[in-house]
């Protein structure tokens, strides 16, 4: 049986009063045409509406060996197992799990019971916040943080009640902790079915499609614009945005490629490695150089950029242009240059909580051996904090990508399609508490070829 | 299925009959002193053929709304019990199906049901209370909550009950309402035999383990290196093996001597894909497997557990349960797809000397 031929399943977690027996309701009652069962345990709140419902017990089982991480659901395994002897077979389970509950053992049953996991998959993990609560709940409870952790797609429901800037704190809070995830804002938990049934959530490539930058590295800045420039003396103008100051590097011969870009930012990284000088407005800004750009003034900010001979300049900008309404002006006539490219980072936040994602990124062919026996280690000794591992990795002599996906020590890898023509790399990510994200790299690069 | 061509019966298997049901079959068993045989799928359809020539003699249909979860036939062969997803069991007359009685014990799964060897009580578990009835469906006893819901129930001897659950094992006396023993043991027991004495008590773990006790002496040890967990047990009729599931391959394990701390077990590799059902004959060291690659085999058993295949056949599909004929001439297997098939099983004796009829 291929994947294809297996089962989907959908865990959906969320705390108490966070909108999941509304979106259960919301998922039964739409016109999709697919045969959903729904094992849910948690009695009372409002009733499910229509559908198969069952009710599991919520019995959690440690294994003799006493390891958090072989826990399983030993309801689940009985509620599945009759399930998949009924000929009227559905096209997918939604499991809601309880308020409190840790989504560990639901995710962990489908790698560790044989026999689920030959009849069914782990299709995502969907986790309901409460946008009005849960910032004060992720201080205090560790299910919140894990549940975070755990999720493929975030919906941050009851949005109405928040005010945009709180929206934004917290989404990006909750980028923070979990990188892979998707986050999907929502009123009254009204989300498209699509979103949270058929997620392919292990589908890496669908991840990338949709945040291309998730797995690159972070760098200090967000935002670079490349500008074809004529000699002469511009204005870069800037009105009032989110922070007093920004620093900004701005470099010269500055190509658009992807590779250049990068190169670029490699450079900018180090540059803004050292300390900023900072610049009031109307004074010229130095090439190859850390700046803080001094915003306090209210309305419209401008800063001298001198171009000796055309060229083309990068800018690399802690903030987006757009924050700013950034321009680039030539005094000369007063006439707004647009940029040539731009360029979005993966912007480096301050890791307040204690849960949080890295992402490994090389390129080249890794020596399995090796690769099992640090992934070995790593998920024995710090697998109680791995929350999730997903990724693809090239073993040297296999013509096609190997895909990776795992929930605390647990993992399965199977091959995927062929590498072709694409240049062969490995790209990891590792969400849970705690992690140290150099050691981890270090680690990895030792399994590279 | 890979590596499995349909096969005519072969061996000591010998053409029989075959029907159908309506869904998957997950339930079978010999009534009438091997008279009738009876089915129950998934569904909760129930039929009842003819045991020598598969003709159809009742059969009901949506017994249990949600489903069947399990059946079982008094010994004596003149009533049987189901038990289903809607909480209720039905205890029923074997010649026309009708209902003598409906136990209603709530909303929880009534996933398992025993009788009594000597056929007075009938055991029920539904999620994590145990309830003994008797023959006409009066209550008797009702056991406290276990911790996790009940995995198995088995009888040890007369009056005496044994449960197994996450974490434990325990025995009570149903009569005089007393637990008589606790055996304990951190892990997930997914299935329980005990030996016809009754004193080792054999668990399948959810941790790919077989764990055991031996009552008499409160030792207990653990056999591991399944590939995944042993679903299936059974012990042969002197108690002195001990076949298990847990992969494609049958272990048997043998409690002749010191065995089986510290021995190799027997190991029978007749099948392609893992073992789904798992019955000893009534008599004999003579086991018969069924796996989810549609294969049926009995093998003779040597007492370190190593065997040879003396017969088998193809089921078609996922063998969902296998049943021995009273006279162990006969054997059945119900599939995945609702097929039932009925195999002669001829074996040579003094007394018979061209094989049974």
């Amino acid at each position: 049986m291929s994947i294809k031929d297996k089962v989907p399943v959908t865990i959906l977690t969320g705390f108490l009063g966070s909108g999941k027996t509304t979106l259960l309701n919301r998922i039964l009652s739409e016109e999709h045409g697919k045969r959903i069962a729904v094992i849910e345990n948690e009695y009372g709140e409002v009733g499910i509406d229509q559908g198969l419902v069952i009710n599991a017990d919520e019995e959690v089982f440690e294994m003799s060996n006493g390891c958090i991480c072989c826990t399983v659901r030993g309801d689940l395994i009985r509620v599945l197992g009759n399930l998949m002897k009924r000929r009227d077979k559905f096209d997918y389970v939604l499991v809601e799990t309880t308020g409190l509950a840790d989504p560990g053992p639901v995710a962990q049953t489908f790698f560790m019971d044989e026999e689920i996991s030959s009849e069914f998959t782990l299709d995502g993990i969907v986790t309901l916040v409460d946008a009005a609560h849960i910032d004060q709940q992720l201080g205090r409870s560790d299910e919140s943080s894990e549940q975070v952790a755990f999720a493929d797609v975030l919906v941050l429901n009851k949005t109405d009640l928040v005010s945009d800037d709180a929206l934004n704190t917290l989404e990006s809070r909750l980028r923070d902790m979990n990188r892979m995830t998707r986050i999907i804002r929502a009123e009254n938990a009204k989300v498209p079915i699509e979103t949270v049934l058929n997620l392919s959530a292990f589908d890496l490539d669908q991840i990338l499609k949709r945040r291309p930058t998730f797995l690159e590295p972070e760098y200090p800045f967000e935002w670079t614009g490349v500008y074809d420039l004529d000699a002469g003396k511009y204005e870069l103008m800037l009105e009032d945005g989110p922070d007093p100051e920004m620093s900004l590097v701005a470099l010269l011969n500055q190509g658009e490629s992807e590779k250049e870009l990068k190169d670029g930012a490699e450079s900018s990284v180090r540059l803004y490695a050292e300390k900023a000088n900072t610049l009031e407005p109307r004074n010229t800004i130095p090439y190859g150089e850390h700046i803080n750009l001094k915003l306090d003034d209210k309305g419209n900010k401008s800063f001298i950029l001198k171009i000796e001979k055309p060229t083309k300049i990068g800018l690399f900008t802690q903030h987006t242009a757009e924050e700013f309404n950034m321009k680039v002006i030539k005094s000369e006539d007063n006439k707004e240059i647009p940029f040539n490219t731009e360029r979005f980072w993966q912007a480096e936040h301050e890791h307040d909580d204690e849960v949080g994602s890295i992402a490994i990124e090389r390129f080249g062919d890794v020596d399995p051996e090796k690769l099992n026996t640090w992934m070995g280690r790593l998920l024995s000794e710090k697998g109680v904090d791995i929350f999730r591992t997903k990724g693809f990795i090239s073993y040297s002599g296999n013509p096609r990508r190997i895909v990776f996906q795992g929930v605390h020590m647990l993992f399965t890898a199977q091959p995927d399609k062929e590498w072709g023509n694409e240049p062969r790399r490995n790209q990891l990510v590792f969400i849970g508490r705690n992690l140290n994200e150099k050691e981890m790299q270090e680690g990895f690069d030792k399994c590279l070829i | 299925m890979p590596d499995i061509e349909p096969f005519s019966p072969r061996g000591m298997f010998h053409e029989g009959w075959t029907a159908e049901v309506n869904d998957y079959a997950i339930a079978c068993g010999w009534a009438l002193k091997g008279k009738q045989f009876i089915v129950g799928d998934v569904a909760g359809g129930i039929f009842a053929f003819e045991g020598d020539t598969g003709k159809i003699i009742w059969k009901k249909e949506n017994t249990h709304s949600g489903g069947l979860l399990a059946m079982a036939i008094h010994p004596e062969g003149e009533i049987f019990a189901t038990s289903g997803q809607d909480g209720n069991v039905q205890i029923c007359n074997c010649h026309e199906g009708k209902v003598i009685k409906t136990l209603d014990l709530g909303k929880g799964w009534v996933e398992h049901l025993k009788w009594s060897n000597d056929g007075l009580f009938l055991a029920i578990a539904s999620s994590k209370k145990v309830y003994v009835f008797n023959e006409v469906g009066e209550e008797k006893w009702i056991s406290e909550d276990h911790p996790s819901t009940v995995s198995a129930i088995t009888w040890s001897n007369k009056n005496e009950l044994a449960t197994a659950c996450y974490g434990r094992v325990t025995f009570f006396d149903v009569v005089n309402n007393k637990t008589n023993q606790k055996l304990e043991w951190q892990g997930s027991l997914v299935s329980m035999e005990l030996s016809p004495d009754g004193d080792i008590v054999a668990c399948g773990s959810q941790d790919n383990s077989v764990h055991f006790w031996r009552r008499s002496t409160g030792m207990d040890a653990e056999m591991t290196g399944y590939p995944s967990k042993p679903s299936h047990l059974s012990f042969d009729d002197s108690g002195k093996l001990l076949a298990t599931s847990g992969s494609e391959r049958i272990t048997v394990w043998s409690f002749i001597g010191n065995g089986p701390e510290g021995t190799m077990p027997g190991e029978l590799c007749h099948h392609t894909e893992p073992i789904s059902s798992l019955a000893f004959s009534n008599k004999g060291m003579l086991v018969a497997s069924g796996s989810r690659d549609g294969s049926v085999v009995a093998s003779f058993l040597k007492n370190d557990g190593n065997g040879d295949p003396v017969g088998a056949a193809f089921a078609g599909d996922l063998v969902g349960a296998i049943s021995w004929r009273p006279d162990d001439c006969a054997l059945a297997a119900v599939n995945a797809k609702g097929v039932v098939n009925v195999w002669k099983f001829k074996v040579r004796t003094n007394l018979f000397s061209k094989g049974f009829k």
